[in-house]
């Protein structure tokens, strides 16, 4: 699955610091930025107006007459080119807009994420220029919404086990789709969806196997169906459903990219969605920490403020460092995809797992903040916790994206090694091999293990990233060389890992973040910005050395011990005397 | 129908104002200007009529370069042309700013000429009466229904307990208040429509501030409520506070 193009984090695990990935932190474009403000004035405009978050939530639905006022805003098209009459957002305008949507409501940030970010967005990475002209004036307007399946019952997050068939009818010209797919955002009002089925094809060696092919499918075709609208925890007024497809007749250039690499589709929409996801994320935190602020500002208790107290002091700062980490995180990786020659795939599965995680953490403290009233349905504080709890779920489990992120790090530096190896044993034939392995991109690059010199005031932060980047290195390879290809099963190990290079991730993005603002307004202007960095980077590189630590000395033996035991029993089973 | 409609960029009404050193000003750095709320209701206005006899609705707008913002929303809500005179600030004095709408509005040859009917910043409401003073013509202001036949301009506008209806010929000025439409979102369209607008900019010389601030205070703080109780029997308390204490009875 490696990639010919760069990748900051699969560099870091060997210890190489693309660090032209990351200085200076990118800004939007102006124009785009501009656009964006006046986007932004008319949304806010339309939700003060018409979104009612809290009868969202009561009525599990979204108003018709708000999905109605989302598309005559034009809000179906907006990360669709203007060849295409969309509005042609970056994705770090679209990550910008699904932050202030989700801050109105996370059910309508969904509507539209599941029908840009995911829905259509596979015709926009891979589909013909023909499927294209056909399918996305449609699209744009939101006279078709859009909508993504590939879940099914018994494929969740191992993607390959999908059930969904495609036969290929040459004769008649269309493939027959069978199968069901769960848990589809939009899946009610959609009339567009992007399937994943498998097909029968020949392999080079002549035997027939199944390969996943991805789709264009659309409810007048005939046969599709859908269940009615699940009754879920939170983002209720989100439509998801299950899809059923019943000998569908899917005409044969519906097919997305090529046949038999529906999986890879499916992943490259996946990367990109999933810092949409982010984004909505950090917004939806921004909206109700703004809620605690003001609720500690005013309530008193021993006559004291609320936001005069140490233990909620703590929160406060915690929240708010934690946020500024994952926004910078978020758009220094929205800015890796925009500029196209990038692989972000780690960065956007770690965007994925610090945002949501830091939403949901957030959203408890701020409901704790709240005391009482947090608990009661009059306020937003259960509404947001109850909406943040899914992020950590779906599009892809937070679990399964540190795997990704460790594996896909480790397996780079494993090939680089056994490269190294090779060019050990010939060293003159070696040479070039050990210049280009990262990619033809990097050869002209600076490539180092320390990076420019940053704003003295950054500079303690920067030193650790350098030393605890390094360590990162040298742990991953005593783990290839423990555990060789087993590595797969050492899940423990390898969500430190995965842990670690996050923070790693985090703590460059902040650093780039702040210096370049220095650069821009000053150190004076950024003081409180200099000091959110350093506490970040001083707590980001105290976990990634105890993650380090705990690779190679941990209790692991005896926690799944403990898990076997305790699986075994389906029970807990003690209990006092 | 050749409409102007003139604009003015104001602080977001959730600014908490800061007052400079001096007293003599707002510190403007962490500000969210947006567009005067009144004047939405004259940009609606504009484009109805636009729609409904054609011709150009043009946005003109006096102050510094972050002014155009304010521009780009009211050409985002569909206006199709646009006015920037640039100055180095906006006067104070509503006067010097109409002496210098006045004289870009007299080049326009236009038949109606929108305002809101005053800012949400220095309240002044004075704007639609100092233009139909200074291009001599008729201004109507507190606008909440217009009609229009042929050059014929029928206008409702509110005052103490009654509408008044006042009638004029074009050209004419009206001062737009809540109530006489529903100013409509700017679409996706109309924003990249709006960036494919030519903001043309002209340079006045702006006359001498006749009113000037002396002070900026914040206002005074206000107390916390009092529950003087939940029964009959706290009246007279009720009764005494309010006459002695907020002196309102």
């Amino acid at each position: 699955m490696s990639s010919s193009k760069p990748s900051f984090s699969k560099a870091l695990f060997s210890g190489l610091i693309l660090e032209d990935l990351i200085f200076p932190f990118p800004k939007m474009d102006k124009e785009e930025k501009e656009n964006m403000a006046l986007i932004r004035e008319s949304f806010e405009k339309f939700a003060a107006d018409k979104i009612d978050s809290h009868k969202i939530d009561e009525d599990a639905e979204i108003p018709q007459e708000v999905i109605d006022g989302l598309k005559e805003l034009g809000f179906f098209g907006l990360n669709t080119s203007e060849m295409f009459d969309g509005f042609g957002l970056s994705a770090t305008g679209w990550t910008k807009a699904l932050e202030f949507v989700c801050n109105a409501d996370p059910s309508v940030s969904l509507l539209l994420g599941a029908h840009q970010s995911i829905g259509i967005k596979a015709l926009h990475l891979f589909g013909t220029e023909e499927q294209k002209k056909k399918y996305l004036p449609r699209l744009v307007t939101g006279e078709m919404i859009g909508a993504f399946c590939l879940t099914e019952p018994g494929a969740g997050s191992d993607a390959a086990g999908i059930k969904t068939k495609a036969v290929r009818d040459e004769k008649n010209g269309y493939y027959v789709l069978n199968g069901s797919k769960l848990w589809i955002t939009n899946g009610s009002l959609a009339d567009f969806f992007t399937v994943f089925a498998k097909e029968e094809m020949i392999s080079d060696s002549g035997d027939p196997h199944e390969k996943i092919t991805a789709f264009i499918v659309t409810r007048d075709m005939g046969g599709v169906s859908n269940g009615q609208p699940e009754n879920k925890m939170g983002i209720k007024g989100s439509a998801t459903a299950a899809v059923f497809f019943d000998d569908v007749k899917v005409p044969l250039d519906h097919v997305i990219g090529e046949r038999g690499r529906g999986f890879k589709v499916a992943m490259e929409v996946l990367n990109s969605g999933r810092l949409g996801l982010a984004g909505g994320a950090v917004g939806g935190l921004k909206f109700i920490f703004k809620h605690a602020l003001e609720h500690i500002a005013q309530r008193k208790q021993f006559r004291k403020h609320l936001n005069e107290f140490e233990a909620i002091k703590q929160k406060v700062a915690q929240i708010t460092i934690d946020l500024y980490a994952a926004e910078s995180m978020v758009y220094l990786t929205t800015a890796l995809y925009d500029r196209g020659d990038v692989d972000y795939s780690l960065e956007s599965a770690m965007c994925k797992i610090v945002a949501t995680e830091v939403a949901w953490r957030g959203a408890n403290e701020c409901m704790q903040m709240a005391g009482g009233i947090g608990y009661m349905k009059e306020y937003p504080y259960e509404r947001i916790v109850r909406d943040s709890r899914i992020n950590l779920i779906f599009e892809g489990t937070n679990e399964i994206l540190r795997l990704f992120i460790a594996l896909a790090g480790v397996q780079e530096r494993g090939e680089y090694l056994k490269k190294i190896g090779k060019a050990l044993r010939d060293p003159i034939k070696g040479f070039g091999l050990l210049t280009d392995f990262a990619s033809d991109w990097v050869k002209d690059k600076i490539t180092t293990e320390r990076i420019r010199e940053v704003h003295p005031s950054l500079t303690k932060a920067k030193t650790d990233f350098e030393n605890w980047a390094k360590n990162l290195r040298f742990t991953s390879e005593r783990v290839l060389m423990e555990h060789g290809r087993d590595i797969i099963y050492r899940e423990m190990i390898t969500m430190r890992l995965a842990n670690a290079a996050t923070d790693l991730f985090a703590m460059i993005a902040t650093i780039s973040r702040v210096d370049t603002r220095i650069n821009d307004v000053g150190a004076e202007k950024a003081a409180e910005e200099i000091k959110i960095c350093n506490l970040f980077c001083e707590q980001a590189w105290r976990r990634v050395r105890r993650n380090l630590l705990m690779v190679d000395k941990n209790d692991d033996q005896q926690m799944k011990e403990v898990a076997e035991f305790i699986s075994g029993k389906k029970v807990y089973p003690f209990e006092t005397e | 129908m050749n409409i102007a409609v003139c604009v003015k960029q104001v602080p977001d009404t959730e600014t908490k104002v800061r007052i400079s050193d001096d007293k003599k000003s707002i510190v403007e750095d962490d500000i969210n200007f947006i567009l005067n709320p009144y004047d939405e209701f004259a940009v609606e206005e504009a484009l109805k009529l636009r729609e409904a006899h054609g011709g150009d609705v043009t946005i003109i707008s006096l102050g510094p370069d972050r002014v155009t913002a304010a521009i780009r929303s009211a050409l985002a809500m569909g206006a199709n042309k646009a006015i920037h005179i640039t100055t180095e600030s906006i006067p104070t004095d509503p006067g010097v700013t109409a002496d210098a709408l006045a004289e870009v509005l007299k080049e326009g040859a236009y038949d109606l000429i929108f305002t809101g009917k005053q800012a949400i910043d220095d309240d002044h409401a004075q704007m639609a009466a100092l233009l139909g003073e200074k291009m001599g013509i008729p201004a109507i202001s507190v606008i909440v229904k217009l009609e229009i036949d042929g050059s014929h301009v029928k206008g409702e506008r509110e005052v103490d307990g009654a509408h008044e209806i006042i009638e004029c010929d074009m050209p004419c000025v009206i001062g737009a208040q809540r109530g006489l439409n529903e100013p409509r979102y700017a679409s996706l369209k109309g924003i990249m429509a709006a960036k494919r607008v030519q903001i043309e900019q002209k340079s006045v010389s702006l006359g001498e501030n006749r009113l000037t601030v002396a002070e900026f205070n914040y206002p005074p703080q206000k107390e916390a409520g009092k529950i003087v109780g939940d029964s009959a029997d706290a009246v007279p308390e009720l009764l005494r506070l309010l006459h002695e204490e907020a002196k309102v009875i």
